[in-house]
């Protein structure tokens, strides 16, 4: 809280163009949330296992709704294909960011945390989306979640409380910030997938209300707070000091 | 106007005066910026905001009278005075206890109000402050605390450093580090809290808060230091509470309460400074100027509008031209054979504090006797340990005019008392459909009396060599008793049992498969073969691995291969003394886990579960019986199938049940204050020294009465020609010790006396 004088504040931040936002939506509104495929048999069964005992135990006595970073020192970040099964995602090298979300939300969920599949539309520069698109090619991989300088990506939100979540970004490792100012890597749209929501359910996310199950734009903060003021609290008079002497300084010695 | 600023230390754990002058400069285009240090090596004395530099001797060198003298003409002819240090603002609070109109310092009353780690001042905002321990308290009750906390905690002076403590070795030498430079022995333990870090950083004239704002840090430098963050309002809760707390406290200056958020949210005061924080001017250029709004107060000259711009700050490094008239100072010669500089405090903090030490011991004291400034271990104040009863009977019955030394002592009452109970917990915890049972560990102390015990308490023996088996046998266990276990478990050949054993534990899948071959040719029987689980996470090197999806995959496709007329288990070890308590815990619930997958995918039902081990006395005897009988219900549901749950408490039975008596060889008194004893005992008798510390004492050789030690500064140095051979740190000898006195080590029971050797003996 901040109980000074105004302050002005000049904010000058280049907002992507909201056409180049639909456009991302319509092109990511059918994909469905990542998810880890099944062969039914003990392949599978066996890895699904393992990679929950694995995040139990390094949890290390953390609270359970301590991200799943250890998940990023076991598998690199890169092209994947898909569909993919439990027992092909806990030996690859590489993962991209949808089995990554696929396998935190997963993780979460046999923590016992209310977990939800999170879909998220960010902006980047040309040189990153060039590059990622082309490393995508030369691996055969369909570079489908890039376009015009956004990004399709995944992850998981977490409850933290009732319907307010966190949000986890499993690629980067880190809990992203509700306060959004665009520009680089910042987040543009988030979708959630609760599967026993109804047109009703709505999710809380710091100063956001996302409705489940739909695109939902993230309104850009604005880097204002401290321009934002109660009145000033009145202020005991005190006498004036403008003609007060002030001391020559000392020599230093 | 002229304002001076110290704390212009510019490096990687920077002091606020550069940001404050940044700050005031564009609240104050005209006026004066004076900054003040107190060694040319401060890189911020070469900063360019300052009008001028009144750079003072070194802390070590000051008058301070004549010092403070200086300051009151100085504030006493206009000018101001903010402050960038805690302790040039604990001294000033000396000079000045009720404040001076100009010092925007706060007065001693705040400062009181504040002190670390209870922080006293916190109470009402949502805040708690983690646990913590003085370290007046005993070396015994110190190590509860770390095992209690996981030996996540950190060793704190009472004004600056923190240091990560992960063993007892570690915290021994930290603390005589830290009590050495900061002049004092009462530092305190914290546990540490994990999550992100954030503060609060305010400015107040006079009990008036003028503002606060919010700073998450959102990068960090290695030493933890804040390299970017984010600026947000406080919460108005927490602002209203805060304005109650500054005017009671009557503050004036800034400061800064740090923080951490833990994932469930909640916020945890590390600290409150007294003083503005070096990213003051982070928050001045997202429009926050506090130090502006503080000049304004105490002057009433209005200052000029500051612009933000953002709400993310972050930094860079700036090369300046040095300042003329002070050029750099030449390196300082390493050390002979050392390695750097030695640069630390340049300015002499530490003189300031061993000076205010002696001058004002009051502004000094560590407040450490808040509520949750308790170990939960019936600690006993005044650094003395609490001594049980039936150890100072045993000890009584002894015949000491007889006794060489040094000899270990058996306390035959409290054994046999440590394992009747044993035996009760594990009875009370059965029911009809799980049989808890406790094994002895043979290799904890192989002594034929604690063995015996364990016999007649209802133990299993848990043995590691063929030799351990077969002692088992010779003191009348039966083989159906005996649970081997281990990686060399088969030494030495010929001397397995022809009999059928309880339990036999594979250390490996070769282990594993050569046991299924012995099995199959009938050369080895067993109620029960079972595997031991490798601890994921926690470094060990026994039992079968289970890091990989192969490691698993091969662990599930080998235990279809053991003998399906015997029964299968799962062993599972670690010392919870070394990981704590707590993550011991975790980790009992994380092996539930992996049992339970073993269960379902390799077709077994996991029928006998074998869990250690390694635990303290206290960690294990105290309390813990609701710990117990949770886990045991843990296990149940996890695993239905269980039918007997075996405990083995290692250390826990063996450790309380002996002493090493040794004798004062020769005392010698090093200074006024510290003292050197020899004894005839030593590390080859007390090897475990290095790993916890051993309540000690010392009997009377005219009384006969038994007195404890208490901290103090006496070392206790061994026999051996060893450099390393010290038995005891930090004591205090009771009045009227003299050479030819009785020492008695407790707790010497477990591994120091299965692993003492012979040495230096000729």
């Amino acid at each position: 809280m901040y109980l000074g004088e105004g302050k002005n504040m000049v904010i000058d931040l280049e907002e992507t163009a909201d056409s180049n936002l639909d456009a991302g939506i319509a092109r990511w509104e059918n994909f469905p949330a990542s998810y880890m495929s099944h062969h039914g048999t003990a392949c599978c069964e066996i890895a699904r296992e393992w990679i929950t005992g694995m995040d139990y135990s390094q949890l290390n006595a953390g609270h359970p709704l301590t991200g799943p970073r250890w998940l990023r020192k076991l598998f690199k970040w890169g092209p994947s294909k898909w569909p993919m099964h439990w027992c092909q995602a806990v030996r690859e090298e590489t993962l991209d960011c949808g089995a990554l979300g696929a396998l935190s939300h997963q993780l979460f969920l046999a923590r016992g945390v209310r977990s939800f599949a999170a879909q998220f539309i960010l902006e980047f520069n040309d040189v990153s989306t060039r590059h990622w698109g082309e490393s995508w090619g030369a691996a055969g991989c369909d570079p489908h979640w890039i376009s015009n300088g956004l990004i399709y990506h995944e992850g998981s939100a977490v409850a933290v409380e009732g319907n307010e979540v966190k949000l986890w970004d499993a690629t980067a490792t880190w809990w992203i910030n509700p306060k959004q100012f665009g520009g680089y890597a910042g987040l543009l749209a988030v979708r959630l997938f609760d599967p026993t929501a109804d047109a009703s359910t709505v999710f809380t996310w710091g100063e956001h209300r996302i409705p489940a199950n739909t695109w939902h734009k993230v309104a850009r903060a604005k880097a204002d707070f401290a321009s934002k003021k109660p009145a000033p609290k009145p202020r005991a008079k005190r006498r004036t000091r403008t003609t007060k002497k002030v001391a020559e300084s000392a020599v230093a010695a | 106007m002229k304002v001076y600023i110290s704390g212009l230390y510019s490096g990687t754990s920077p002091q606020p005066g550069i940001g404050l002058s940044r700050s005031l400069r564009i609240a104050y285009p005209d006026a004066t910026l004076v900054g003040v240090e107190y060694s040319n090596r401060s890189s911020g004395i070469h900063w360019q905001g300052f009008d001028d530099l009144w750079l003072q001797r070194p802390w070590e060198e000051l008058d301070l009278a004549a010092y403070g003298e200086l300051i009151t003409e100085l504030l006493d002819g206009g000018a101001l005075w903010i402050s960038g240090t805690d302790l040039e603002a604990l001294w000033l609070a000396s000079v000045f206890p009720d404040g001076h109109a100009n010092l925007l310092s706060p007065p001693a009353v705040g400062l009181s109000r504040i002190t670390k780690p209870g922080v006293e001042a916190h109470k009402g905002l949502p805040l708690q402050i983690p646990p913590f321990v003085s370290t007046d308290e005993s070396d015994w009750d110190l190590h509860a605390f770390c095992r209690k906390h996981d030996w996540r905690v950190w060793l704190k002076g009472p004004y600056y450093e923190a240091v990560r403590t992960k063993s007892w070795e570690q915290f021994e030498a930290v603390r005589t580090a830290l009590s050495k430079v900061w002049s004092t022995q009462r530092l305190f333990l914290q546990a540490h809290v994990s999550g992100y870090e954030e503060s609060v950083m305010l400015a107040a004239y006079k009990g008036e808060l003028l503002g606060c704002v919010s700073m998450r840090k959102r990068d960090l430098t290695e030493e933890g230091k804040t390299w970017a963050g984010d600026v947000q309002e406080v919460p108005e809760e927490f602002a209203t509470k805060l304005r109650e707390i500054i005017r009671d406290v009557n503050w004036t200056g800034g400061a800064e309460l740090e923080m951490v958020r833990a994932p469930d949210g909640q916020r945890w005061l590390l600290e409150w400074n007294p003083r503005f924080p070096a990213w003051v001017h982070g928050a001045t250029i997202t429009g926050c100027n506090l130090p502006a709004m503080l000049v304004e107060a105490a002057t009433g000259i209005p200052a000029e509008k500051t612009t933000g711009s953002g709400e993310e700050f972050t930094r860079v490094v700036l090369e300046v031209p040095v300042r003329s008239r002070y050029p750099l100072a030449p390196l300082p010669e390493p050390y002979g054979g050392g390695i750097g500089h030695s640069m630390k405090h340049p300015s002499g903090m530490p003189a300031l504090a061993e000076r205010l030490h002696k001058l004002h011991p009051h502004l000094m004291t560590a407040n450490a006797g808040a509520e949750n400034g308790t170990n939960g271990n019936g600690s006993h104040a005044n650094g003395y340990a609490k001594v049980p009863d039936s150890f100072v009977h045993d000890l009584k019955q002894q015949d000491y005019a007889k006794m060489e030394t040094p000899s270990f002592l058996f306390l035959d009452t409290t054994a046999a008392d440590l394992f009747e109970r044993a035996s009760t917990l594990a009875r009370n915890l059965s029911t009809p459909e799980t049989q808890i049972v406790n094994g002895y560990s043979i290799k904890t102390n192989p002594d034929e009396r604690l063995i015996k015990l364990a016999l007649d308490s209802g133990f299993y023996a848990e043995a590691i060599s063929l030799l351990e088996v077969q002692k088992a046998l010779q003191i009348g266990f039966k083989p159906e008793q005996v649970i081997l276990n281990g990686p060399g478990k088969w030494w030495p050949e010929g001397l397995m049992p022809k009999e059928r054993m309880h339990a036999v534990f594979c250390d490996s899948i070769a282990d594993l498969k050569r046991v299924i071959a012995a099995a199959d040719r009938g050369e080895l029987k067993s109620k029960v073969f079972g595997v031991r689980l490798r601890t994921p996470s926690i470094k060990s090197r026994f039992g079968i691995p289970v890091e990989t999806p192969d490691d698993f995959a091969a662990l599930i496709d080998a235990i279809a291969l053991l003998p399906r007329d015997s029964s299968f288990g799962v062993h599972f070890h670690m010392a919870s003394s070394h990981i704590g308590v707590g993550q011991w815990w975790h980790l009992y619930g994380a092996m539930l886990r992996w049992c339970r997958s073993l269960e379902k995918l390799a077709g077994r039902q996991i029928e006998v579960l074998d869990i250690g081990g390694g635990w303290f006395p206290d960690d294990w005897h105290e309390g813990r019986e609701d710990d117990f009988t949770k886990a045991v219900q843990q296990a149940r549901a996890t695993l239905p199938n269980v039918r007997q749950i075996i405990s083995e408490p290692g250390k826990a039975m063996a450790q309380p049940s002996m002493a090493l008596a040794m004798r004062v060889l020769e005392i010698q008194d090093i200074s006024d204050d510290t003292t050197e004893a020899v004894v005839d005992g030593s590390i080859a008798e007390l090897p475990q020294y290095f790993f916890y510390p051993h309540r000690i004492l010392r009997r009377n050789g005219e009384t006969g009465e038994l007195e404890p030690l208490r901290r103090g500064k006496t070392r206790l140095m061994g026999r051996l020609c060893m450099e390393h051979d010290e038995v005891a740190a930090n004591v205090e000898l009771p009045e009227g010790t003299q050479p030819g006195d009785v020492l008695i080590f407790c707790d010497a029971g477990g591994y120091d006396r299965s692993m003492s050797y012979v040495f230096g003996r000729g």
